[in-house]
C-alpha cells in the first residue's frame, strides 16, 4: 500500500471519527458529575535529577531538568509538552581532571489532546511513542525505581510526530481495557525528529488483582520496514507492598530482550525512618539481532545486567537513591554505581482558587 | 484498489459512528444509574471509591503527590487521564477524592 493511499484512508477515518465523537459528546456532557466543576489551571510541573554514575570506572555527572507544561484549552482540549535538558559531564582526561560535556536539549512531547468521549482521546503533534509502558509512564527520574534505562529501551520508543487515538474503557466490574493506535510521519526538523511508524498497544487491567498485561506492535514505514513486538506486565499485589514490572521487546534485525523489576516498600518497619525506604532489584538481558549496529543505541553484543537500588522518599517530592549494578558482556564485565537525588515540582500558572 | 480502500474507510467510519452512538447511549444510561441518596451519603461513597481508585491507578507508577488545590488537581488528573489512560469514571472519582 502506498504512503499516499494510506494517508488518504487515515485522514478519511479521522474525519469520520471526529463526526462520531461530536455526536457522542452530546451524551457525555449530560453525564458530568458536579465534582468536576473546578476549572483547571495551567501548570508547570516536572522533575530535577542529579545522579552521578560510575560505569566501568568512568564517572559521569548526570544532571537533568525536565519541565512539563500543561494548559487547558476549553472543556475538552489539553495542551501538554515536556522538554528535557540533560548534561552528562565526564572528566576531560578520562578518569581525572575537570568535568566537561555538552547539555542535550530534547523535546519529548508537544501535543494537543482532544478528550472526545469516554472511549477515545485524540492526540496530535509530537508524542511519546506508545511502545510498551516505560517510555510513557515510568521514564521521569522521579518516577523510575532504577535510574538507568532498560537495555531494550531504544527498541521502538522515543518520540514521534503524528496522530494518536487512545483511551481507557471499563469493560466490567473487574476489567479495564486501554489502547493506543498511532501513525507518525518522517521529520528531520531539529528537535522534532521522527520516523514514519504505524503501531498500536492494547492492555487489560484487573483492578482487584492490580494486574496489567499488555502487548505492543509497531511497523516502520521506511528504510528496513522493521516490525517490533513488545509486551509488558505490571503487578502490585494487594497484601504486600511490592511492585513487579516487566517488559519484553523483539525485533529480528535489531535484537530482543526483557527486563524484570521488583520493588519492595517497608511501611511496617520497626525503625520508623525505614518506612520511607524502598529496595529494588532489576535484572535484564539483551540478545543482538541479525544486523548488529542497526540501532546505534542498543548494545553491540549480548548483554546481561543486574542492578540493586535503595530509594528513600523524603518530604515534598525529594527522593534520595543509591544503586549498584553489574553488566555481563562478551566484551568484558563492569560495575555501575549510582548515587543521587531527584525532585518533583509543580507550580500553578494562574490563580489556585 | 480504490474501491477496496473506500470500502475499508466506509467500514471504519460506520464502526466509529456506531461507537459514538454507543457512547451517547451509555452516557445517558449512566445518568439514570446515579444513586438517589442524600448528598452526604453520596459524598462518602465517592470518597471511598475515589481513594480506592486512586490507590489502584496512580500508585501503579508513582508516589502520592502533594495536596493540591482543586484547580491544580483538575489539570493534573486531566493530564493523567491522557497519559495513564484513566477511564472517565476513574478520573472523576480520583478528582473528588483528592480535592475533598
Amino acid at each position: 500500500m502506498s504512503f499516499s493511499l494510506f494517508s488518504r484512508r487515515f485522514l478519511a477515518s479521522v474525519c469520520l471519527a471526529m463526526s462520531a465523537l461530536s455526536h457522542a459528546q452530546e451524551g457525555t456532557q449530560t453525564a458530568s458529575y458536579s465534582v468536576n466543576d473546578s476549572q483547571p489551571v495551567p501548570l508547570l510541573s516536572g522533575g530535577l535529577a542529579f545522579v552521578p554514575t560510575w560505569e566501568a570506572g568512568t564517572p559521569t555527572l548526570v544532571s537533568i531538568i525536565s519541565p512539563v507544561l500543561l494548559a487547558p484549552l476549553g472543556k475538552d482540549l489539553v495542551f501538554e509538552s515536556r522538554a528535557e535538558f540533560e548534561g552528562d559531564f565526564q572528566p576531560r582526561n578520562g578518569t581525572a581532571g575537570d568535568f566537561t560535556g555538552a547539555v542535550q536539549k530534547t523535546l519529548d512531547y508537544m501535543q494537543l489532546d482532544y478528550i472526545g468521549n469516554r472511549y477515545v482521546t485524540i492526540s496530535a503533534g509530537r508524542f511519546l511513542t506508545p511502545f510498551n509502558v516505560f517510555n510513557e509512564r515510568l521514564y521521569p527520574n522521579w518516577i523510575r525505581n532504577t535510574q538507568s534505562d532498560p537495555l531494550i529501551f531504544p527498541l521502538g520508543t522515543g518520540s514521534d510526530d503524528g496522530l494518536m487515538f487512545r483511551g481507557g474503557i471499563s469493560a466490567g466490574k473487574n476489567l479495564n481495557l486501554n489502547y493506543t493506535a498511532y501513525f507518525s510521519s518522517l521529520s528531520g526538523i531539529d528537535h522534532f525528529e521522527s520516523e514514519r511508524h504505524v503501531g498500536a498497544r492494547i492492555a487489560a487491567f484487573l483492578p482487584r488483582e492490580r494486574l496489567e498485561i499488555g502487548a505492543s506492535l509497531q511497523h516502520q514505514l521506511q528504510q528496513q520496514h522493521l516490525n517490533r513486538l513488545g509486551w509488558h506486565l505490571v503487578w502490585q499485589p494487594m497484601r504486600v507492598p511490592l511492585e513487579l514490572r516487566a517488559e519484553g521487546a523483539f525485533s529480528g534485525p535489531e535484537g530482543s530482550g526483557l527486563w524484570l523489576e521488583g520493588a519492595y516498600r517497608l511501611p511496617n518497619a520497626r525503625f520508623a525512618p525505614l518506612r520511607r525506604a524502598q529496595v529494588v532489584a532489576r535484572t535484564q538481558a539483551f540478545q543482538t539481532g541479525s544486523i548488529v549496529g542497526l540501532n546505534r543505541d542498543l548494545p553491540v553484543s549480548d548483554t546481561k545486567r543486574t542492578e540493586f537500588t535503595f530509594n528513600y522518599f523524603l518530604k515534598d517530592g525529594w527522593k534520595a537513591l543509591a544503586g549498584y549494578g553489574r553488566t555481563f558482556t562478551a566484551l568484558g564485565n563492569s560495575n555501575i554505581w549510582t548515587v543521587g537525588m531527584t525532585y518533583r515540582f509543580l507550580l500553578p500558572l494562574g490563580s489556585r482558587q | 484498489m480504490k474501491i477496496r480502500s473506500g470500502f475499508i474507510c466506509g467500514l471504519m467510519g460506520m464502526a466509529l459512528l456506531a461507537g459514538g452512538k454507543l457512547a451517547s447511549s451509555a452516557a445517558k444510561s449512566s445518568v439514570v444509574s446515579q444513586p438517589s441518596l442524600p448528598p452526604q451519603e453520596v459524598d462518602l461513597r465517592s470518597m471511598i471509591e475515589g481513594e480506592k481508585r486512586y490507590r489502584i491507578n496512580c500508585g501503579r507508577c508513582h508516589q502520592p503527590p502533594h495536596r493540591f488545590s482543586p484547580r491544580e488537581m483538575a489539570m493534573a488528573v486531566r493530564h493523567m487521564r491522557v497519559r495513564a489512560m484513566l477511564t472517565e469514571e476513574d478520573m472523576k472519582f480520583v478528582i473528588y477524592y483528592l480535592t475533598h
